[in-house]
């Protein structure tokens, strides 16, 4: 597990005939392993931008980004799947899954392109799923369950390969509030047990008023 | 089974109702390109089997440079003992030795020119069926040596019918006038122009009379078990009598015409080809790119975990050959049965019984499934199948995770 460091971080989106928006400026931020660590700030603050800057989903316009002494940086494409498979888990707003496999299969997709063996990958699975009491759905696929159990799923394959860290953009956005509450103590839980780093994003105060450590961010700054 | 071919399986059985029009659409072309080719086939080897058994035989073997200049003197010395060995070729079927000549044919109101043919009646049915082709009257039988059979059209523009006499006259091997009276013992009716306006036939016996032959024949018709072996017979012929003195030819090599239309014919079915690939390769396409466009999150999500760029391409490969190998399988299974079938029953055409006889065709036609052709068809099939998933692959490949993520 290593210290995510970024760096005088700054995005600005190019559309249309040379229009810029900046979305991020020049954010500093150091992530200790085994945080829980909620962004917070405003519709437009730059919550989504900062979380897929640091997966590597998108190249930030200028600054750094190291995980321990590894600069993610300026990794090419297949570089940066490599690194995303071994090291970030994934938890999108909603429609997380792929659809046309089942809740098991999802769960076992990344230790499968990791090339764990099959047995071993559908225990692992198959325990996770359970410890987020979803033992009755393990062959269900994504449509035939609901919003709520979808997010475990999507949780229990984040945490699944073990990565040192999870990355969730809103996780709870499209649940009721108290699905969301047991989504988000069962990541604290997750935390807690296996020493998973969480970084997500959120406006819910439920959510910000579980969280050890809130970073705000207001017009793409870190506010004080 | 690998996961990516999985996921694969599992798409096309998402769109159940277009992945079935696309696998009908590849399995109708496919079977219909079959069919067309054993129809092709078919028709082609009825073609050559009805050609090669009037006058042209499948091989014919005759003087060195008679095919060019075929004079009455150019003749077959012991044309018995070559006879035999031919015969000894056991592709051969029958053999029938001709004295073929020109001039012209009068009746008492014309006169035509004519390709005069003098045969032995009872072998010359061995290897021709022109005897099977007589409008009026009756064919030849040995020892009609008075007798002769003229073409329909001939018949007309003499103005003559059966057991009217016609003379015929020409110049014989020796320098002499030839000239002979016959009476009409039947009147052909092939369908072919050339036969049924030019040609005429009496027995050797009076041609070698007439001629002054001394008993040789310009030409030894050879008939085989299958027409199909018609090259290599007259190659295996020509090596095993290794005679400087004949020529052994082909029918190919005596018509080159029949066997240009016949490669022009397969041409045309090229053509077809053609566009049954680009239907199938449009089917194909459209289902697969369909397919790819309205999962783009997923696709996002997908690279987001880590699947590398080739991980994905493989993945929407496996859509396409799935797609192509059901099609194909459905489309052999149509391009067979209905071969097969057809090849049982014949396809009939008699509405066109005249355009077909004037191309040595009958009315009804069957198909021949080539084995060639049918492995043939299926490979382009799956093969363009799996090209024109290239580029529905490499657009889901080269997505970027964070814009495919956000468009849902
Ligand atoms: N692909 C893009 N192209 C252009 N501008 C973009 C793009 N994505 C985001 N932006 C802009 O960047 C800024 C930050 O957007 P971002 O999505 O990071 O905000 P957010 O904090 O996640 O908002 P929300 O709470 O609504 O999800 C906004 O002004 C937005 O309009
Ligand atoms: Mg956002």
């Amino acid at each position: 597990m290593s210290k995510i460091r970024v760096d005088n971080l700054s995005k600005v989106y190019v559309t249309g005939k040379n229009i810029e928006t900046p979305a991020l400026s020049g954010i500093t931020l150091e992530i200790e392993p085994r945080e829980f660590l909620a962004i917070a700030g405003t519709s437009g603050s730059g919550k989504t931008t900062l979380l897929n800057l640091i997966g590597s989903l998108d190249a930030p316009t200028a600054g750094t980004i190291h995980f321990g002494h590894t600069e993610v940086t300026g990794m090419s494409k297949n570089e940066l799947a490599e690194f995303r498979k071994d090291h970030i888990g994934f938890v999108f707003q909603a429609y997380n899954l792929i659809n046309t496999l089942t809740a098991l299969e999802n769960v076992e997709y990344i230790m499968l392109l990791q090339g764990v063996a099959p047995a071993e990958r559908r225990r692992r699975a198959a325990d996770l799923l359970t410890r987020v009491g979803l033992e009755k759905y393990l062959d269900h696929f994504p449509n035939q369950m609901s919003g709520g159990q979808q997010q475990r799923v999507a949780v229990a394959r984040a945490i699944v390969s073990e990565p040192s860290v999870i990355l969730a953009d809103e996780p709870t956005a499209n649940l009721d509030s108290k699905t969301s509450e047991q989504l988000l103590d069962l990541m604290l839980e997750l935390n807690r047990e296996k020493g998973t780093t969480f970084v997500f994003s959120t406006h819910d105060p439920m959510v910000i008023g579980k969280v050890a450590r809130v970073v705000n961010l207001k017009d793409g700054r870190i506010a004080p | 089974m690998n996961t990516f071919a999985k996921i694969a399986l599992r798409n096309i059985l998402r769109n159940k109702r277009r992945s079935l029009i696309t696998i009908s659409a590849v399995g109708i072309g496919l079977g219909a390109l079959i069919f067309i080719w054993s129809f092709v086939e078919g028709a082609h080897r009825q073609m050559i089997t009805n050609y090669t058994s009037y006058i042209t035989s499948p091989v014919q073997v005759q003087p060195a440079g008679y095919q060019t200049n075929p004079k009455l003197e150019r003749a077959l010395d012991n044309s018995a003992a070559l006879d035999a060995r031919i015969r000894q070729n056991p592709t051969v079927r029958a053999t029938s030795p001709r004295i073929r000549a020109e001039g012209l044919i009068a009746s008492s109101e014309a006169s035509v020119g004519t390709v005069i043919l003098g045969v032995h009646p009872s072998r010359e049915i061995l290897v021709s069926t022109l005897n099977k082709r007589i409008a009026k009257g009756t064919f030849l039988q040995d020892g009609d040596d008075q007798q002769i059979i003229i073409g329909k059209d001939m018949a007309t523009n003499l103005n003559v019918g059966l057991e009217d006499k016609v003379v015929f006259m020409s110049q014989a091997a020796d320098g002499s006038i030839a000239s002979g009276a016959y009476y009409v013992k039947g009147i052909v009716d092939s369908g072919v122009t050339e036969i049924d306006k030019g040609l005429a036939i009496i027995t050797f016996t009076a041609a070698d009379e007439l001629f002054v032959m001394d008993g040789r024949p310009s030409q030894i018709a050879v008939q085989l078990h299958a027409v199909e072996e018609s090259t290599q017979t007259a190659a295996g012929l020509r090596t095993a009598l290794n005679d400087p003195e004949l020529e052994v030819l082909a029918w190919n090599t005596v018509s080159p015409i029949l066997q240009q239309w016949l490669d022009y014919d397969n041409t045309f079915i090229w053509i077809i080809v053609v566009i049954v690939m680009i239907v199938v390769a449009i089917g194909i396409m459209n289902t697969v790119l369909m397919g790819v466009l309205e999962r783009t999150r997923e696709f996002g999500i997908l690279l987001a975990l880590g699947t590398k760029e080739g991980q994905i391409i493989a993945m929407v490969g496996w859509e396409s050959v799935f797609l192509g190998l059901i099609g194909t399988a459905a489309g052999l299974f149509l391009g067979l049965t209905s071969s097969l079938y057809f090849q049982e029953t014949g396809v009939d055409l008699t509405i066109f019984t005249d355009a077909l006889n004037a191309f040595y065709m009958e009315p009804v036609i069957r198909p021949c499934l080539n084995f060639k052709y049918t492995f043939l068809s299926g490979v382009m099939v799956l093969a363009t199948s799996v090209i024109v998933s290239i580029y529905p692959a490499w657009t889901a490949a080269k997505l970027v995770p964070v814009k495919a993520i956000r468009s849902i």
